[in-house]
């Protein structure tokens, strides 16, 4: 799994590559100076795993089962149609 | 101004106005509006309910404070059965499934909501150019931009095409925009509002505001708004701000700004002057000042791109047109999902999506991503610090006055930076509120976190005193 992924590839955008603009705001972050601890994230959206929402399956309203049906791109004598998946 | 809201309400009540006629003359205004705020009307649902209240005013029942108040939304929330478009072309056709809970609580209350309002696509920008509906235009100079991304719902408060809006904010996004047409715009403390429903931009700084004319208009749907909700687990459980406890302005007593912003070069002299006329005036009314110390606004601009980019490649990795969008066939999967997403997607999106995936690979995290995140924490602290001493910062929204519409396609980085002053306080998910007051583009109050009372008492404070 040593596969070098290029930024198109990372992306699925064909022909990206890295901007310079985007670029030189990662430089500014490159050259600053981080502090020694290593709490990354402490202070951000922690869930106390007391209050976590019960873990149960909730059924969706007829309407939005028929407009997720709606949405979707393609369809063919009442089939939902994806692109054809090739194994590499 | 004071509150629409509540002049509308006794209108509709002493059957002055009907909902109808309200409802039916907002839209008109806003189908012939030039200022490119609309991307749908919301017309069938705005009239069955407009015909729903005026038929309980009829009867003699009593209405509550928002029944029948119209308002817009940005086209990023999910209002079942509603094109959400989020400005772009690969949801250009998109029908929202369910609604957010931010905007069914508002529903529940009784507002008539109006329409989907143009933004900057998936919130990537700070002028609302970056859409498929063509530029906002600014409500008081149409040759300069709306501001972004909530540009649309901005210009509709300004014009009066509805009485309030549902912006979204990641980096300024409410704002901005309200300091460019000279309106108030909350961003209110990260988590006080529910983002299930808000098409994601960056997770862990999305937040859910109202943008509106009065600070009570902004309470009024602040309120309604907030609370816990299971679908959004960052959730929490928010008091109700009583109308009474803002009015009461005594309890601060110390304001502080940052040295860096004001000494910056970037920022426009007469902002400048007039940033630092208001804190003579606060200073005169015997609240004491402080100069704070902050971070440089490129290190500010570069943390907040940097984790935004991270955040976006990873919530956008799942618009590839398989169960929805709009998708171009290619001779496989792959080429499928790449095809649709080079299409449909604006150079702007495809830049921080680029950028995004950079961040995250393999060799660049430690280095970006996760100093990123230290920086993240450095300035989290350093307000922890600040609010230990003074109660509120102020802050100009913007280095300078709106551009031309056209100037922020071509200079990318220029429209990074001019987010110098907003982005800060998104990462230390601080209530933030624009007033349009004191400088061409207004002032930012900021409090500490689950202070948004502090935040409207002292916008109250200020209208009274500059």
């Amino acid at each position: 799994m040593s596969k070098i992924m290029t930024v198109d590839i990372l992306s699925s955008i064909k022909g990206a590559q890295p901007s310079e603009t985007v670029n030189k705001l990662f430089q500014v972050i490159k050259a600053a100076n981080p502090t020694d601890n290593n709490s990354f994230n402490s202070s951000h959206n922690c869930v106390s795993l007391n209050n976590l929402r019960e873990d149960i399956v909730i059924d969706s309203s007829e309407i939005e089962k028929q407009i997720i049906i709606e949405n979707f791109p393609k369809e063919k004598n009442g089939y939902l149609v994806v692109s054809k998946v090739i194994e590499e | 101004m004071d509150s629409q809201i509540r002049s509308i309400h006794q209108q509709l009540v002493d059957k002055k106005i009907t909902c109808t006629e309200l409802v039916q003359s907002k839209l008109s205004n806003l189908k012939e509006n030039s200022h490119n705020t609309v991307n749908a009307l919301l017309d069938d649902i705005a009239l069955k309910l407009a015909a729903k209240v005026d038929a309980k005013i009829a009867s003699g029942e009593t209405i509550g404070l928002l029944e029948g108040i119209p308002f817009g939304i940005k086209d990023v929330y999910m209002l079942q059965g509603t094109c959400t478009t989020a400005s772009s072309d690969l949801l250009k056709h998109y029908k929202s499934p369910y609604t957010a809970t931010a905007i069914q609580k508002l529903l529940d209350a009784g507002a008539i909501p109006l329409v989907k309002e143009n933004c900057d696509s998936f919130g990537h920008g700070s002028s609302s150019e970056n859409t498929i509906f063509g530029p906002v235009k600014n409500a008081i100079n149409p040759e300069l931009v709306g501001g972004g991304s909530s540009g649309g719902s901005a210009v509709n408060v300004a014009k009066d095409y509805t009485v309030f809006s549902i912006g979204g904010d990641t980096g300024g996004s409410i704002r901005q925009p309200a300091g460019y047409n000279h309106v108030y715009g909350l961003k209110p403390t990260y988590g006080r509002i529910s983002r299930y429903g808000l098409m994601a931009y960056a997770s862990s700084t999305d937040c859910v505001g109202p943008i509106a004319k009065s600070i009570e208009d902004i309470l009024i749907v602040l309120n309604t708004m907030s609370g816990l909700d299971p679908k959004d687990q960052t959730t929490f459980t928010s008091e109700t701000i009583q109308e009474d406890a803002i009015l009461d302005t005594k309890s601060i007593k110390t304001v502080g700004y940052f040295k860096n912003f004001i000494d910056s070069e970037a920022l426009d002299p007469k902002i400048k002057a007039d940033f630092l006329a208001c804190i003579e005036k606060i200073k005169a009314k015997g609240i004491s000042v402080k100069v704070l110390d902050f971070f440089e606004s490129d290190t500010l601009v570069s943390t907040y791109y940097t984790l935004a980019m991270a955040e976006t490649a990873s919530n956008l990795s799942r618009l590839d047109g398989t169960n929805y969008g709009n998708r171009i066939e290619a001779e496989n999967l792959k080429e499928t999902y790449a095809v649709t997403r080079s299409e449909n997607f604006s150079e702007e999106t495809k830049r921080r999506i680029v950028g995004g995936n950079q961040v995250l690979s393999q060799g660049f995290s430690d280095e970006i991503y996760l100093k990123g995140l230290n920086l993240r924490d450095q300035i989290s602290q350093n307000f922890e610090k600040d609010f230990s001493e003074v109660d509120i910062i102020l802050s100009p929204v913007t280095p300078s006055t709106p551009p031309k519409i056209g100037d922020s396609l071509k200079a990318p980085l220029a429209m990074y930076l001019s987010d110098a002053y907003t982005v800060g306080f998104s990462l230390g998910q601080l209530p933030t509120l624009t007033v349009p007051q004191g400088t061409a583009t207004g002032l930012q109050i900021t409090a500490a976190k689950n202070n948004d009372e502090l935040v409207l008492k002292f916008a109250n404070f200020l209208k009274d005193t500059i």
